[in-house]
């Protein structure tokens, strides 16, 4: 990836680091003792982590029954944290892999904890198909595997089981970019590590072991990048393909508000919209907490917020296509769901929808918002509760007064299902917060080769890549 | 060496099995299980078992079962089959002839005989549930003597040692249609000198009884007979739900509603009841109006008759001009029109209403077509005055000793009558009611599936109850109890015998015989009480607030208290569970301020306190609350349903289901009144959340979102029909034709217009497929699991608000929704068009309901507990018992499809169209369910999708329902002037 | 020197162990797979000797299986049927009535102690628990009638009764085994004709 950068661009990384700096400033946080910060964070995730394990011990031990569904809403906040959580899950790929192709520098700041956070979402995203079924310990069903039933295979029409194979697929996918991108950092922090101290510590040991034998010679350098990059472009599909995939859960229903052919392009976009509000969240607190500044510049923060406002305007533009399908269908009841979603009982959230993923958005139009931190931080916020609520949204309006009045319900979600969305969470910012303290945030060898410095030293024929 | 396997330690070990033999005397006892062995030789063994590896194949082991065949095999019983026992249902008197299927030895479902009168195939919800009470486990096991278990010995000769032949000794009791009993009673009073028998009924017609006493000169209940009621006016009278004998009216009167000749029926009401919601002219109505109504109708039809000036002269003495509101000179005209084939009946308990009634239909001269007081009905016998009478001797201590038989005094009456003051109560009650209580000596009775006894519903059928299986508990039938103290023991059996032994054998089998009957000593019709009558009405109109006391379709009067379907079981019209409520009209919520489960307080007289349900179609002025509730028995539901941290009892906070409304009955004139005027209601500011299956009610979706209606339920009119049904356009078809349905095509019909809501079909199916009860609490959240519902909508303005009953269940579709989406393949269509459910291969993802247009598929949310072995004795052993986490649904009765298929395959002759009804089908006592094959063009079902009624819900989606449904005729009755006698097969 | 002598002992262990397995691991079944299954019954009733020896027809006794779900466990009073007067093995009698010629006197009733058991569960009035040996889940209905009707052999599910003294589950009876058997025989036939069974789901499942 080590390219020209013209020297009258404006540099990537602010103030003028040296390779030697950034290795310094990226490994700083991981060599020292947890701050007091880190801790807080942490025993607050971890406990939200366990109120959701006793949760759902509790649903699994008791029955599902200890959600607020019912006969006419039998899906609410487990799909919608499930769709949510693999909205999530995007932006890590988006960066890594779309924004890798189409050489977008400022990535290489962030795509490190973007691909962390995806995986960590997509585990998320994973929980709850498995513990919204009735009997979680016979999900595995949901895979197809030879049996003494005939032999008796899966229903290869269903959306459900497309789905299985569409988030293990990307999750595996994920974690091998990430792992692979992770390599020549490992051996930069084992050779750190090494003289430390006279007998290889364990983390030593760890280091030295994940990073391959890394050795840091052009050759390996050169399969490396190869490698990353057919990764890369086996990634990219993915990322349109499995929230497409997701999509279709509802899309090829017959519930009016789930029938919708314009739901894949729709989803994706959302899932691209979530996942770069969340990854703001966590880069703007981590640039503050790590004190990355430098290396997560305010135009890294322009660039994503612009990213924002593309995905926003394209959700905008289906929440509106949607009505418009409805009215030109003359479907009555297709029609009703939609007057219903926007007059009906569950008015509150879809307002709450629009006002958080259409009308906040609108301020990045303006470059002083988008550089100002503290307003993008909190739009990036507003984000991820409108993208959560878009889903509950679509699932429980379309339920709760679909086709025979008579079967009309509400639906009001318990203790239970509360604790197990922040259960979620709990997991969610656990595993990165853990993922910040024993692995490099950011990309060291990407970024030292959008540094200035050494550009002048090296030679251009030799950067072919 | 061939290796031996064992399941069980408790197998290795071998232990003898005869202790456990005596539990289990059925093959399929669903009680059995056998703990496994813990002995220190057991563990050595397990731990040598382990050590040799083979804990892979040891701990999958299910527990040994144990095969128990009989010692001497019954004849022509065979393990697995089910047998037919014909008998009569003792719910309640109106008598329907039953047919109990019976399964390795226990009763598990009850069918309406279909040869029997009254039942003519057909039963209700009541009946239908009634089987339970065989399983109940708080029933009595033996004699009580003051309170503590006895022996039938000791109870005897106590009761004989406390008897006094010059004591006043009275028997309280139900009605008793059966002669057999009746002379048992007769023979045992015989021995006192001062002894009388009073019979009373709850649900009292006495008034009836007394005004054909007066005007033709005899106490009989006429036997109506709706089948020959072109046109019909009801006042207050729900027969079609709960009055005198509702499966045979409903099955009469549908029979003459099927279009295009169709009977008219106008219903004078004040609360909506299951019959009002099926008129076709509905007039509001207080019970307080209703004689001045009548006293109206009667003017106008001597008018139109033009006899009888005495009376109209004697009329306009007293001030009466008609009036010509109501709709009443139309009634008039369509009841002159059918005069002889048309029938008034009315539903008040006053004397001198009845009087009324009868003198309208003696100008009509329904009697001896439409009323048959020769061979009257014997379904009601009660008489208040006697009652009256008794408790004003108990109350002054005049009554020396008391037997109760089958009825329950403390909890139905107005004031719970003092018992001390009597020397010797004796109950007859099968389990602890509340009369029961205060006895000295408790001496229950079989329940009727365990006893031989005779009833004569209606002069001249003689319908036989036999036992099904042997009494679970010491219990003893009153007959032969009776006999024992009379000093000539003898029983049931015996007695029985005695009395039919020419037509026994035949009686037997069929479960009913036809006798000769004694004609009724009826005189010519009497003027002088119509006189009285008249004198006593006021044709001033009323005011204030009326309390309008009714049986609810589920509980009667309350003997069905114990039991968990009725409770769970919606209310056809309000869709309510588990309780009762005060219903109010919406103009008088308004008034009041009140709106659905705002507890109000009602007092005339005693006072309760009830939640409010807003009742469209109910008159202003009337607060209606059902009978039945608040009593003892329902006590045991307090640990009912699934208990996990958010779970509410089913309970109230006495500890029981609803309230009691009893103590706000009166004696008026000697009469028992359910209506009372001048009450006084006011809010408490208490809510109570009402457990609703149903919270939408129109088809109409509201205004502010958009107000269109839904062709769901579909009407048209007479005229209409006799057009020739314009083409239905060609859709594309993008589906592949990969269902050929070569063999059979299974298919229903549902005819909207016969279906009167009154929900035998629910419980039907919920009896015949193991379906679990949930109780209030999952009912408030709408998790109710009843594969069968009723849907209840209105239309038209609140006042004058049409009805419509919409039996759902699974439409088995031939593209069906569910089966696409569902993961696992649980959900499958099979090649004769069923959507079929494998309960043991669903994971419950749920993806099926929500995909589910219409609704039908419940979810087992919880392990719904199944803790009372004995009532698990009920359950359908051809039918898996769902455990929790998994999709359910109707399955057209797929197990007896299966039944019948495997029997034509044995005979080697095709399954005949009626071969197989599904449960709902066969309970239906209007015939608006239809089965069969719709590839068979002459079957039923087939005949019925070509009518000119017929369409499908949702046809636009194109799922391709198997479910017709025929549409309602509203202008009911227009074409049916004069209805011809000729055959309406057709519909 | 310490270590090797762990890794000679845990080799051994580990052969021993693996050789055990090995045994049971040719009689592993899945869990539900009850194939082989062969308890000892309350009275050792052998089918060799009945049906094999005696060529006694197998609904003499299972005389449900042709009207019924289950083909059914005989009750008493049809052994009774026999051993009202067979009480004994011949060569017991036979034994008992050269020894009586040798004491010179009348020979006295022998009853086998098998047989004893029946006599007495008639005279205490106390049904015989059999142990179920074929055994379907809950979910699962089995219907003897249409395949007893169509003709289908005792022996094709239940394996050589006639040839086993004490009766053992022959086939796995798991799904497949039904399933795959309802396919092949709408092409072969049963018996010579043709049949035309089902493989809908709710052929079993209902």
């Amino acid at each position: 990836m080590a390219e020209v950068c013209s020297p009258l661009r404006i540099p990537l990384i602010a103030g003028h680091k040296k390779a030697a700096t950034v290795t310094e400033d990226v490994c700083r946080p991981m060599l020292r003792p947890p701050s007091g910060l880190w801790w807080a964070g942490f025993t607050l995730a971890f406990s939200l982590m366990l109120l959701g394990v006793a949760a759902v011990s509790y649903q699994i031990a008791t029955g599902v029954g200890t959600w607020g569904l019912n006969t006419t809403v039998g899906w609410a906040f487990d799909i919608t944290n499930f769709v949510f959580w693999v909205g999530i899950g995007h932006a890590g790929t988006l960066i890594s892999a779309i924004l890798f192709l189409f050489r977008q520098k400022w990535r290489t700041s962030v795509n490190r904890s973007a691909e962390a956070m995806t995986l960590f979402a997509v585990m998320c995203a994973g929980i709850f198909p498995v513990i919204h079924t009735g009997r979680p310990w016979l999900a595995y069903w949901l895979f197809p595997y030879p049996n003494f039933r005939g032999p008796l295979w899966i229903n290869f029409r269903s959306p459900l089981a497309w789905d299985c194979f569409a988030i293990s697929t990307y999750f595996l996918i994920s974690a091998t970019f990430w792992y692979v991108g992770l390599i020549p950092d490992l051996a930069t922090i084992r050779d750190r590590l090494a003289g430390e101290s006279a007998r290889p510590t364990l983390r030593q040991r760890l280091f030295a072991v994940f990073s391959l034998g890394w050795s840091g010679s052009y050759r390996v350098w050169h399969h490396y990048e190869v490698l990353y990059l057919l990764l890369a472009g086996l990634a990219t599909p993915l990322v349109i393909s499995v929230h497409t995939i997701v999509s279709w859960d509802f899309a090829t229903a017959v519930i009016p508000g789930w029938h919708a052919t314009i739901f894949p392009p729709y989803f994706v976009a959302g899932a691209i919209f979530s996942g770069i509000g969340m990854v703001l969240t966590l880069m703007i607190v981590a640039r503050k907490v790590m004190n990355l500044e430098d290396y997560i510049t305010l135009r890294h923060v322009d660039a994503m917020c612009k990213l924002l406002l593309l995905t926003s305007s394209i959700v905008a533009l289906a929440y509106g296509t949607e009505f418009f399908t409805a009215f030109y269908s003359g479907n009555p009841y297709e029609q009703f769901v939609f007057r219903n979603r926007a007059l009906g009982p569950f008015a509150w959230a879809y307002w709450i929808m629009v006002s958080c993923n259409v009308l906040a958005p609108q301020l990045l139009w303006f470059r002083g918002v988008r550089r100002r931190i503290g307003i993008v931080f909190a739009l990036s916020l507003l984000i991820n509760v409108g993208m959560w609520f878009e889903r509950f949204v679509i699932i429980v309006t379309s339920l709760h007064r679909d086709f025979l009045p008579s079967s009309w319900a509400s639906y009001r979600p318990t203790i239970v299902e509360v604790s197990t969305l922040a259960g979620s969470f709990g997991l969610f910012f656990t595993c990165f917060l853990i993922f910040c303290r024993i692995l490099p945030v950011i990309a060291m060898g990407e970024v030292k080769a959008v540094l200035h410095v050494g550009q002048a030293s090296r030679p251009v024929q030799e950067t072919t890549v | 060496m061939e290796t031996q396997y064992w399941r069980s330690l408790a197998e290795r070990e071998n232990p003898s099995e005869l202790a456990r033999a005596a539990e289990a005397e059925f093959s399929e006892n669903p009680l059995q299980q056998i703990e496994p062995g813990s002995s220190r030789r057991g563990f050595l063994k397990a731990a040598g078992f382990a050590f040799a590896g083979a804990a892979l194949t040891g701990c999958s082991r299910a527990p040994v079962e144990k095969a128990m065949p009989y010692l001497v095999q019954p004849e022509n019983t065979v393990a697995g089959r089910a047998q037919y026992y014909a008998s009569t249902c003792g719910a309640c008197p109106a008598g329907c002839g039953l047919l109990a299927k019976v399964r390795d030895g226990r009763p598990i479902k009850l069918e309406g005989n279909p040869d029997q009168a009254i039942s003519g195939g057909a039963t209700c919800a009541v009946g239908q549930a009634s089987i339970l009470g065989l399983y109940d486990s708080l029933r009595l096991k033996q004699p009580l003597a003051g309170g503590k278990p006895s022996t039938w010995a000791e109870v005897d000769r106590e009761i004989l040692a406390r008897l006094r032949a010059d004591g006043a000794v009275r028997y309280l009791s139900g009605t008793i249609t059966s002669p057999t009993k009746q002379a048992a009673i007769d023979r045992f009073l015989g021995q006192f000198r001062n002894a009388r028998h009073v019979m009373y009924d709850a649900l009292s017609a006495s008034a009836i009884l007394d005004a054909h006493q007066q005007t033709h000169g005899a106490r009989v209940l006429p036997h109506y007979r709706f089948d020959k009621a072109g046109a019909i006016a009801s006042f207050d009278a729900d027969f079609l739900g709960t009055w005198i004998s509702p499966v045979e009216f409903a099955r009469d009167y549908s029979a003459r509603r099927r279009p295009p000749e169709m009977s008219w029926h106008a219903q004078f009401e004040g609360r909506m009841s299951l019959t009002g919601s099926k008129a076709d002219r509905r007039v509001r109505t207080a019970p307080d109006e209703i004689r001045e109504r009548l006293a109206q109708l009667a003017i106008r039809i001597a008018k139109l008759s033009g006899a009888d000036d005495r009376f109209l002269s004697s009329a306009s003495a007293r001030g009466w001009q008609t009036t010509n509101d109501d709709g009443l000179p139309h009634v008039a005209e369509r009841l002159w029109e059918a005069r002889g084939r048309s029938l008034v009946v009315c539903g008040a308990n006053a004397v001198h209403t009845q009087v009324l009634v009868n003198y309208i239909n003696h100008l009509l001269g329904n009697y001896g077509a439409t009323l048959d007081v020769e061979h009257p009905s014997r379904q009601r016998q009660g008489d208040d005055r006697a009652l009256a009478n008794l408790l004003d001797e108990i109350k002054t201590g005049r009554v020396a000793a008391l037997f109760i038989d089958g009825v329950n005094p403390v909890a139905e009456l107005p004031e719970a009558p003092g018992f001390d003051h009597v020397g010797l109560v004796v109950s007859f009650a099968g389990s602890l009611d509340e009369s029961a209580e205060r006895a000295h000596y408790v001496c229950p009775d079989h329940h009727f599936l365990e006893s031989w006894a005779g009833a004569e519903p209606v002069a001249g059928l003689i319908s036989l109850t036999q036992p099904v299986i042997r009494p679970l508990g010491a219990t003893r039938a009153v007959v032969e109890t009776l006999a024992a103290w009379t000093g000539q023991p003898v029983n049931a059996y015996d007695l029985l015998r005695q009395r039919y032994p020419a037509q026994w054998d035949r009686a037997v089998e069929a479960g009913y015989v036809a006798m000769e009957a004694p004609r009724a000593p009826v005189k010519p019709f009497s003027m002088a009480p119509v006189e009285l009558a008249l004198a006593a009405t006021s044709p001033e109109p009323a005011a204030g607030y009326t309390l309008a006391l009714y049986p609810s379709v589920a509980m009667l009067e309350g003997r069905q208290a114990y039991n968990p379907w009725l409770h769970e079981l919606p209310d056809p019209i309000t869709k309510v569970t588990w309780d009762n409520y005060a219903s109010v009209s919406p103009a008088a919520a308004t008034s009041l301020g009140v709106s659905d489960g705002d507890v109000v307080r009602i007092e005339a007289g005693a006072a309760v306190e009830l939640p409010v349900v807003v009742q469209p179609g109910q008159h202003d002025r009337v607060i209606a609350v059902a009978l039945g509730y608040g009593r003892k028995a329902s006590e045991r539901f307090a640990n009912l349903g699934p208990r996990w941290i958010d779970h509410r009892p089913s309970v109230n906070d006495q500890g029981r289901v609803g309230e009691n409304a009893a103590p706000l009955l009166a004696f008026e004139q000697g009469s028992l009144r359910y209506d009372r005027a001048g009450i006084r209601i006011a809010k408490t500011g208490r809510r109570i959340e009402l457990a609703l299956t149903q919270t939408h009610h129109t088809l109409t979706v509201p205004q502010q979102l958009g107000g269109e209606v839904r062709p769901i339920v579909q009407e048209t009119t007479t005229a209409e029909l006799g057009k020739p049904p314009e083409p239905s356009e060609q859709r594309e078809e993008l589906w592949p034709e990969d269902h050929p349905y070569k063999g059979h095509r299974w298919g229903m019909a549902v005819d909207l217009n016969a279906c009167t809501g009154c929900s035998a079909c629910v419980v039907a199916c919920q009896v015949e497929n193991n379906t679990p009860v949930v109780g209030k609490d999952e009912v408030r959240r709408r998790r109710e699991m009843h594969w069968i519902r009723i849907d209840r909508y209105y239309s038209g303005p609140s006042e004058n608000v049409e009805v419509a009953h919409q039996p759902m269940m699974c439409q088995q579709c031939d593209h069906a929704p569910c089966e696409t989406v569902c993961p696992t393949l649980a959900t499958v269509h099979s090649d004769e068009g069923l959507n079929q459910q494998i309960y043991n291969r669903c994971v419950g993802t749920r993806y099926c309901a929500n995909n589910c247009p219409y609704k039908t598929r419940r979810f087992n949310w919880f392990n719904y507990p199944r803790e009372d072995r004995l009532a698990n004795l009920v359950l359908n052993p051809d039918v898996t018992v769902r455990t929790r986490g998994v999709m359910e649904k109707c399955t057209f009765c797929v197990q007896r499809i299966q039944e019948a298929k495997i029997e034509a395959k044995v005979l080697g002759t095709p399954v005949k169209d009626g071969d197989i009804r599904t449960a709902c089908e066969q309970a239906c006592p209007a015939g608006a369910i239809v089965f069969g094959d719709l590839n068979d063009p002459n079957s039923r079902v087939a005949r019925l999708a070509r009518d000119a009624r017929q369409y499908r819900v949702l046809e636009d989606l194109n799922v391709g329902p198997a479910v017709r449904y025929l549409k309602i005729v509203r202008d009911g009755g227009q074409a049916g002037r004069p209805v011809p006698q000729g055959d309406k097969k057709n519909g | 020197m310490r270590s090797r002598i762990l890794t000679i002992v845990l080799a051994v262990g580990l052969t021993f162990s693996l050789v055990l397995l090995a045994s049971r691991l040719t009689a592993f079944h899945l869990p539900g797979n009850h194939q082989g299954y062969e308890p000892v019954q309350p009275i050792a009733y052998s089918h060799r000797l009945h049906a094999g020896e005696l060529q006694i027809q197998c609904q003499y006794c299972h005389f449900g299986a042709d009207k019924s779900r289950h083909a059914g466990v005989p009750p008493a009073s049809v052994c009774m049927n026999c051993h009202k007067f067979v009480t004994a093995p011949l060569g017991a009698l036979r034994a008992e009535d050269e020894l009586a010629e040798k004491e010179k006197r009348a020979p006295r009733p022998v009853v086998s102690a098998e047989l004893r058991k029946l006599y007495d569960a008639i005279d205490r009035a106390q049904p015989i628990a059999w142990t179920r040996i074929h055994s379907l889940p809950d979910f699962a209905y089995f219907d003897h009638r249409p395949h007893v009707n169509a003709g289908v052999a005792c022996q094709q599910c239940h394996g050589p009764v006639e040839s086993m003294e004490r009766v053992r589950q022959a086939s796995d009876l798991s799904m497949g085994w039904c399933v795959n058997c309802h396919r092949d025989s709408s092409r072969t036939g049963v018996a010579g004709r043709p049949v035309s069974p089902s493989i809908n789901c709710s052929t079993c499942h209902f």
